[in-house]
């Protein structure tokens, strides 16, 4: 694993050269969040509302936590890069080195959003603190609790779009299917919470990667139960596992496939 | 010993096929269609411990897919290749720590590190310990001569200090066999003839086999013992620099410099190739007369200049290549 580590370590070296250019990115995380403040603030009439049993704060904190997790798992690595090296044949430079090439593209993947993702916990904590308000019932212990499953839900995002990516072995251009996945976890997944969908939908969007890439890690942080970490951590481990036997075996099917354009 | 061995070795490629206009882009998505293209088409070689072999070619004949085969980044679709006793079909992973690889038109350095930290990250990719890599960055960049730029981010740096960089790189776990695809492509005249020298010490002091291919005919003049010459995917000759030079060098250039026009007799084995007023440039086949016989046969008082040279090296492949596709077309 050492050399995983280092590929981390390098990518978080790069990328800190390059943190302006990051919180260059809040601007349209700052956009969002002040859209959805006032969008909740307008529904609620009173402050005692309950929406989906939802309050308010807790509302908008789901809101804004989604979005952190959204934002802090951007990546040009797992979408673009990857996917743009299958085609191109770049790949074929990568992989005659003693690693991994999924375990290596997950490497720098977590060195990117290593970086990002807390900067983007910094940003809504001190929204959240200073525009919203405490969220309800909220513990140290709750937040110590949910940050592994904040991880994991990063975790399972990259893992699922290096899926696709890995499409490119087969088709000529696999950002129909990245764009089917971001608009499924942005516009279904990081707005509204689950609960606020019609009875006979909530099931099927809890199959979907929704539950576990952003609706679980904030559902904790905003309404935490030992219930639901269990079944949210259970659900997120099924999705890890079969998340990475799916990629490998896409990458030793891909791989054989291989053609590299001038040779 | 024989540190690399390929037999048979073929590799195909399906090309898809388009008719021109709208109609052949509807057409190709109703039927698409392919062609099989034999980039590698059975080639058998071996290649000796501590050998600089030269595998050259014209574009598209097959020497890259032969490197990425041999490399394992290419499964051949027929026979059977070792190196270093490994199987690089099967055991790609294995092979990786024995050997390195340098393609001249792609990087693998990250470009906003440093070459220091470029090395200490591929000395931990093939598992070195620390204290092995710092000894190795330090053999290595006094070998190439890297200390006046080793801390500067590899973006800022120049291609002929990349270059060097890039095959410090792939040098760090001590390979056995280096692959060097065309790695002095766009460099100037300089710095080509500093990197061969590099190449060159690399190769006497460490013993490290080189896999060369390359279009620069100097790379292969100066570098290699022998030359693999390989068009439309079948080696078309495998023969050592010498006995390349021998064969296909009994032809000498003569340029004459006469204070005024001359007439030469016509003579067997003399072929005059340009005349311009008082300068001649002919072509002496010293297998069918001696150049001191062809040179007597210039008056040597009106001799002003002359200069004997080798047909160059390029022109020899170049006729190889040729008479190559003649025999085919036959």
């Amino acid at each position: 694993m050492r050399k995983y580590a280092v590929i981390y370590r390098s990518v978080l070296m790069e990328n800190l050269q390059y943190a302006a250019n990051i919180a260059m990115g809040f601007i349209s995380f700052l956009i969002i969040i002040f859209v959805f403040i006032s969008l909740w603030d307008y529904m609620y009439a009173s402050p005692d509302d309950l929406i989906a049993g939802y309050t308010k704060e807790q509302m908008i904190w789901y809101v804004m936590i989604t979005e952190m997790i959204w934002f802090g798992a951007r990546s040009a690595t797992i979408t673009r890069q990857a996917a743009a090296d299958i085609r191109g044949g770049n790949i074929a430079y990568l992989v005659n080195k003693p690693y991994r090439y999924p375990l290596y593209v997950l490497a720098k993947y977590t060195g990117e959003w290593n970086i990002q993702l807390p900067m983007y916990a910094m940003a809504t904590a001190v929204i959240g603190l200073t525009m919203v308000g405490r969220i309800p019932n909220f513990h140290v212990t709750t937040l110590l609790l949910a940050v592994p499953c904040v991880l994991a839900g990063v975790t399972i995002h990259g893992v699922l779009k290096l899926c696709i990516s890995m499409f490119s072995f087969w088709i000529e251009d696999s950002n129909p299917f990245q764009w089917l996945y971001d608009k499924l976890i942005l516009v279904v997944g990081t707005i509204f919470p689950i609960e606020i969908f019609p009875a006979a939908l909530q099931p099927v969007i809890k199959l979907t990667p929704i539950y576990t890439v952003c609706y679980g890690p904030a559902k904790l942080i905003v309404d935490f139960s030992m219930e639901k970490y269990l079944e949210i951590l259970l659900v997120q481990m099924v999705y890890l596992g079969a998340g990475c036997g799916i990629l490998f075996l896409l990458y030793e099917k891909g791989g054989r496939k291989l053609y590299v354009n001038g040779g | 010993m024989k540190v690399i061995e390929a037999e048979e070795l073929s590799k195909n490629f399906k090309v898809k096929q388009k008719e021109k206009g709208m109609k052949g882009s509807i057409k190709a998505i109703l039927h698409p269609q392919t062609e099989e293209i034999k980039a590698v088409d059975g080639i058998s070689f071996g290649v000796e411990k501590g050998e600089v072999l030269a595998f050259i070619g014209p574009n598209g004949a097959g020497k890259s897919t032969t490197i990425k085969m041999l490399t394992g980044i290419l499964y051949p679709d027929g026979g059977r290749i070792e190196v270093l006793g490994i199987d690089p079909v099967k055991k790609r992973k294995q092979l990786a720590y024995q050997i390195g690889t340098v393609f001249g038109q792609k990087e693998q350095l990250w470009t906003h590190l440093t070459p220091y930290d470029n090395f200490r990250f591929f000395g931990a990719i093939y598992d070195l310990s620390g204290g092995e890599i710092e000894r190795r960055i330090a053999e290595l960049a006094e070998i190439f001569e890297l200390a006046d730029f080793i801390n500067t981010p590899v973006r800022n740096l120049s291609l002929g200090q990349r270059i060097r960089c890039e095959i410090v790189a792939s040098l760090i776990h001590k390979p056995k066999v280096l692959f060097l695809d065309e790695p002095t492509i766009g460099l100037d005249v300089v710095v080509k003839e500093n990197i061969r020298g590099l190449i060159k010490q690399m190769n006497r002091e460490l013993n490290t086999t080189i896999f060369l291919t390359s279009h620069d005919v100097g790379d292969i003049e100066k570098l290699c013992k022998r030359i693999v010459i390989v068009n439309s995917g079948q080696i078309v000759m495998d023969d050592s620099m010498e006995h390349l030079k021998y064969h296909y060098l009994n032809k000498k250039i003569v340029e004459v410099k006469l204070q005024e026009e001359a007439v030469l007799p016509e003579r067997k084995g003399i072929t005059i190739l340009k005349r311009k007023g008082g300068h001649i440039k002919l072509e002496v086949d010293t297998s069918v007369m001696k150049i001191n016989d062809a040179l007597r046969s210039i008056d040597a008082e009106y001799v002003e200049d002359i200069n004997i040279s080798n047909i160059p090296l390029e022109d020899i492949i170049m006729e190889i290549y040729r008479s190559k596709e003649r025999t085919e077309s036959l």
